[in-house]
């Protein structure tokens, strides 16, 4: 992979100069000059961590990092040695960039009720403080463009990342040596320097080969005025980094690894692994790409003001996939998997290029020395000998600024990438069962009433979390929602009185796509509160009857006091709409249908292929009528599901909600059978 | 947490909670903890009535408790019977601390000859009444909420009254202790030294206050959800990056504050090579006193989309 950017081969005006070791506190001092803070490696608890830091003299001049799976080790170099004074010859720092541009914790969301009733929301803004790193690597470099296009690539934008971002210079080093649990050659991201940096420094004796790799960087390094590097510099630069690269021991085989490692869901493996997995989340939070965050909610005694605040979160804690029926995953087993297929494989399809980048990190900081590569290569097994496979399992040549394969973006709905929030007003309250409850939300947000039948919105209310609600109806004037308590923040929902202020995001997500069912018989399959995301189409679909052949609705409740929208149905019945409805439970005074909803198929069935479903309900339920209507040849294509998964940011930008190679927010909730394939029956995915 | 200081005046709060906090066999840090809350003291008294509270009033209560905070274990058969009337006078009943939520340090007992403890301690053992167990408060009578550690994190506890005053759930988080430490920024020092740590198999909501002082968690808040404590102390034994470590030594990690949690003194009863002790006292109890109000928060679910 030759690129321009080489020692040998650089620009005119860019050529390489040498900048001599004791001059190196002159570019620390211009950086400073030019009110950026400086954050560099820096020895911190037996380890080297990427700090702030004044003078060069604080860089770890001397010292080395001795790693291996579970271990780090910060040793001085012997004073014999030939690299003994060198600053850089010590692998990534452990910390890396990350925490620079993508901070644990940032404030998100503040909420106050003011003493009128009205919502004070604010979001709040990052401060701009424009920042300078010495001594990234060529992984680090590889992590921060992965970074750039998970968070900044669209389509939501996180609301915190662009402006750290924005003014960020970066002083890069190339490795003169790799670590043990080094392996971005594997990778395809290092130890070159080839893009990302504005200066790229090579340590060699004396001082550093320093080239610009941005205008930036070169006018920097002329302001510095240092002599050109000579020939011999450059060539010990040159093969210093090629040495670096020979000198690399275990990687990945990343050939066609996206492929082996999904066809290997199964393996037993995991279950091994999960044995000595402590899912203690270390590997997810030292590794530089992870982006997972979860919302922390904290308000004053009364429950009148709180802040909303982002926090790294990790797909190892039960808590990360958990809604009220429990967690998808369970088990360490299905917490490492995911993470494990998402890094080297799943990343692929939602990002266009690999979420690892080879840095090691994983390996060296996990309490008990799991290494990926090993068990990668147990798991997904060798590369095929053959490298003619499908272009999505081709070697991801993964060198920044050409590594981002082609990559299908969803599209985006109205509204569905919406940070910002709206303060609505809660117009009128309407008792469902004893447990939900309809909301009617007045606002005059063209967004918010733009909404379409199956998209939802968060909902932000002082001293609670931020949920996500269905829509159930869209009004000229405003939204339905219908609630079930399920949860604090529902509870409160549930009970709350007219004039209430909410703050709303939205509509959020993939609508149900009513249109596939034009000219086709459509069926509307509920269970539960499953009808309330239905609600909205069913009401389209009456408007629109006449582009519909049959229309029927299949209704399931726990109860015969657990029917929702009772009246509004009796009298779509009276109208002649074909509604069939069956309890779990009957009480003595019920005369109708008993049992599961699949029942009410004997009566009436679904079949065939001019059938389109739209089917919301329990998971089990929905994966029981599927293999029912696919028994009755109503094509997967054609029936549509709607997934509950948790969900923090409703726009793809936590990672919450991921199933396979989606984010359920983002490319749903609603999907076809076809769409998820066999992922809808993957167990604890 | 911010805590509004500028409290209504103490006349605009009408049926304020009435708050109780009581002990057991403890050694008081937990209040002290409480009462170390400055900024936010003035802020709780306004909002909530301390009908009782041992470490800072003469004031007694025979209740009823809105809340009640309940420190120390069950460690005589007289706290057995009264913890059992508290549980009748009160609404949200909350463990604090190590020994109220685990058995704390005189759970160690649990593993020893009773008598013989007795014996070596008092000069007159017969008029120790002592049980031979120290238990924690929830296999006696049904618990709320849990605030863990030795002693607890203060603002776990401002939080658990905020929620009850909200109406929601309290945000007591049960992730590794790991999650917290790399948040910092800190530096692991089972990787970095080979030094034992219990952070990974530890629930957090200290702030990572000992690895953050460079030394191993003790695991003062107890398991975690899911804690993997054989994998650990696997590695604490054989892990090629750990120093010498004998099973024993390796066994006794875990039989700290909060050695007496089931998943804690299963190992270091294995690997000290002894039987295991059931931890309730059979038979010590009036099973009709045992199950009272259902917990408020009875389950882990956290908030969904109702789609």
């Amino acid at each position: 992979m030759v690129s321009e950017r080489q020692w040998g081969a650089t620009g005119k005006g860019a050529a390489v100069r040498f900048l001599p070791v004791d001059r190196l506190d002159d570019l620390v001092t211009a950086l400073r000059g030019d009110g950026r803070r400086v954050v560099g490696p820096v020895v911190e608890d037996g380890a080297l961590k990427m700090a702030e830091f004044e003078h060069a003299a604080e860089l770890p001049f001397g010292w080395t990092v001795r790693t291996a799976p579970g271990l780090v080790r910060l040793e001085r170099r012997p004073a014999d040695a030939q690299n003994a004074d060198r600053v850089f010859d010590n692998g990534p720092a452990w910390s890396g960039i990350k925490p620079w541009t993508f901070p644990s914790r940032v404030d998100a969301l503040s909420l106050e009720t003011r003493s009128d009733g009205s919502l004070a929301v604010r979001v709040e803004a990052p401060p701009a403080t424009a920042t300078a790193v010495i001594g990234a690597r060529a992984c680090d470099l590889a992590a921060l463009a992965v970074h750039d296009r998970v968070l900044a690539g669209g389509p939501a934008i996180d609301p915190d990342y662009p402006s750290r971002r924005a003014d960020f210079f970066v002083v890069a080093v190339e490795c003169a040596l790799a670590t043990s649990t080094c392996f971005c050659a594997s990778m395809g991201t290092g130890p070159e320097v080839t893009a990302g940096a504005d200066v790229v420094l090579s340590e060699i004796d004396g001082g550093f080969a320093a080239r610009g790799d941005s205008a930036a960087g070169t006018r920097l390094l002329d302001r510095l005025a240092l002599e050109p590097a000579l020939d011999v510099q450059i060539a010990r630069a040159t093969e210093q980094v090629a040495a670096t690269r020979a000198s690399m021991g275990l990687g990945v085989d990343a050939d066609g690894l996206h492929d082996r490692l999904l066809a290997n869901l199964d393996s037993p493996r995991w279950a091994e692994i999960a044995e000595r997995c402590l899912a203690c989340a270390n590997c997810t939070l030292v590794c530089p790409t992870c982006f997972c965050t979860g919302v922390e909610v904290a308000s004053d005694l009364d429950g009148r003001a709180s802040t909303a605040t982002r926090a790294w979160d990790s797909c190892f804690t039960a808590g990360f996939a958990q809604v009220v029926g429990g967690s998808f995953r369970p088990q360490h087993r299905d917490r490492y998997r995911q993470w494990l297929t998402h890094k080297f494989g799943t990343w692929f399809d939602q990002f266009g290029t690999s979420g690892c980048v080879g840095c090691g990190r994983c390996v060296a900081w996990c309490p008990v020395g799991i290494d990926v590569r090993e068990e990668l290569a147990i798991i997904a097994g060798p590369a095929p000998t053959s490298t003619a496979t499908a272009p999505q399992a081709a070697a991801p040549v993964l060198v920044p600024g050409t590594r981002i394969l082609a990559m299908a973006r969803p599209a985006a709905h109205p509204g569905s990438t919406r940070i910002d929030y709206v303060e609505t007003t809660v117009a009128a309250v309407r008792p469902e069962t004893a447990d939900t409850t309809t909301l009617q939300i007045a606002t005059d947000d063209p967004a918010l009433l733009a909404a379409r039948p199956g998209q939802f919105v968060m909902i932000a209310m002082p001293a609670f979390a931020i949920p996500p609600i269905s829509i159930s109806r869209i009004r000229l004037d405003g939204l339905e929602l219908t609630i079930r308590a399920a949860g604090p923040a529902t509870s409160f929902l549930a009970r709350i009185r007219p004039g209430t202020k909410l703050a709303l995001r939205g509509p959020l997500g993939r609508p149900w796509p009513v249109e596939d069912a034009y000219g086709r018989d459509v069926a509307i399959v509920a269970g539960g509160i499953g009808l309330a995301p239905l609600r909205g189409m069913l009401d389209q679909v009456l408007a629109e009857r006449e582009r519909f052949e049959s229309v029927r609705l299949y209704i399931g409740a726990r109860t015969p006091r657990d029917r929702l929208f009772v009246a509004e149905l009796d009298a779509l019945v009276a109208q002649g709409v074909d509604i069939r409805l069956t309890v779990d439970r009957a009480g003595p005074e019920w005369l109708g249908r008993v049992g599961i909803i699949t029942e009410l198929f004997r009566g009436a069935k679904p079949t065939g292929a001019n059938v389109t479903a739209f089917v919301c309900g329990p998971e089990r339920m929905m994966t029981a009528v599927t293999d029912l209507l696919s028994d009755l040849a109503v094509p997967p294509e054609h029936t549509w599901l709607t997934l509950e998964r948790r969900m923090e940011c409703g726009v793809g930008l936590c990672g919450h909600c991921q199933l396979g190679t989606r984010f359920v927010c983002r490319d749903g909730p609603v999907f076809s059978v076809a769409e998820l394939g066999s992922d809808l029956r993957q167990e604890s995915l | 947490m911010a805590i509004a200081t500028t409290a209504p005046a103490r006349a605009a709060v009408v049926n304020r909670p009435r708050v109780g906090v009581v002990k057991f066999a403890s050694c008081d840090g937990c209040q002290l903890t409480i009462l170390d809350l400055e900024d936010e003291l003035l802020a709780l008294t306004d909002r909530f009535e301390f009908v009782e509270f041992a470490e800072a009033t003469s004031r007694r209560s025979s209740g009823p408790f809105d809340v009640l905070f309940v420190e120390g274990s069950i460690s005589s058969p007289e706290q057995a019977v009264e913890i059992a009337r508290l549980r009748a006078a009160t609404r949200t009943l909350v463990t604090i601390g190590a020994c109220a939520t685990a058995g704390g340090i005189q759970a160690l007992r649990t593993a020893a000859e009773h008598e013989a403890f007795r014996a070596a301690v008092y000069p007159s053992p017969a008029f120790v009444e002592s049980l031979a167990v120290a238990s924690p408060v929830a296999s006696y009578v049904n618990v709320d909420a849990e605030l863990r550690g030795c002693p607890i994190d203060a603002h776990q506890l401002v939080e658990l009254l905020t929620a009850v005053t909200t109406g929601r759930r309290p945000q007591l988080p049960d992730q590794a202790v790991c999650l917290e430490c790399k948040r910092r920024g800190l530096e692991c020092v089972v990787v970095t030294r080979g030094e034992p740590c219990l952070g990974p198999v530890t629930a957090t909501g200290c702030g990572a206050i000992c690895p953050g002082m460079g030394r191993g968690c003790y695991g003062c808040f107890g398991p975690r959800e899911g804690a993997n404590v054989d994998g650990l102390a696997r590695w604490f034994i054989d892990g090629p990056a750990m120093g010498e470590l004998a099973p024993g030594d390796v066994g006794r990690l875990f039989a700290g504050f909060t050695g007496a949690a089931p998943i804690f003194r299963e190992v270091t009863d294995r690997l000290e090579g002894r039987p295991l002790i059931q931890l309730q006292p059979a038979g010590a109890y009036p099973a009709e006193l045992a199950a009272h109000t259902p917990p408020r928060w009875a389950s882990d679910a956290r908030e969904t989309p109702d789609a």
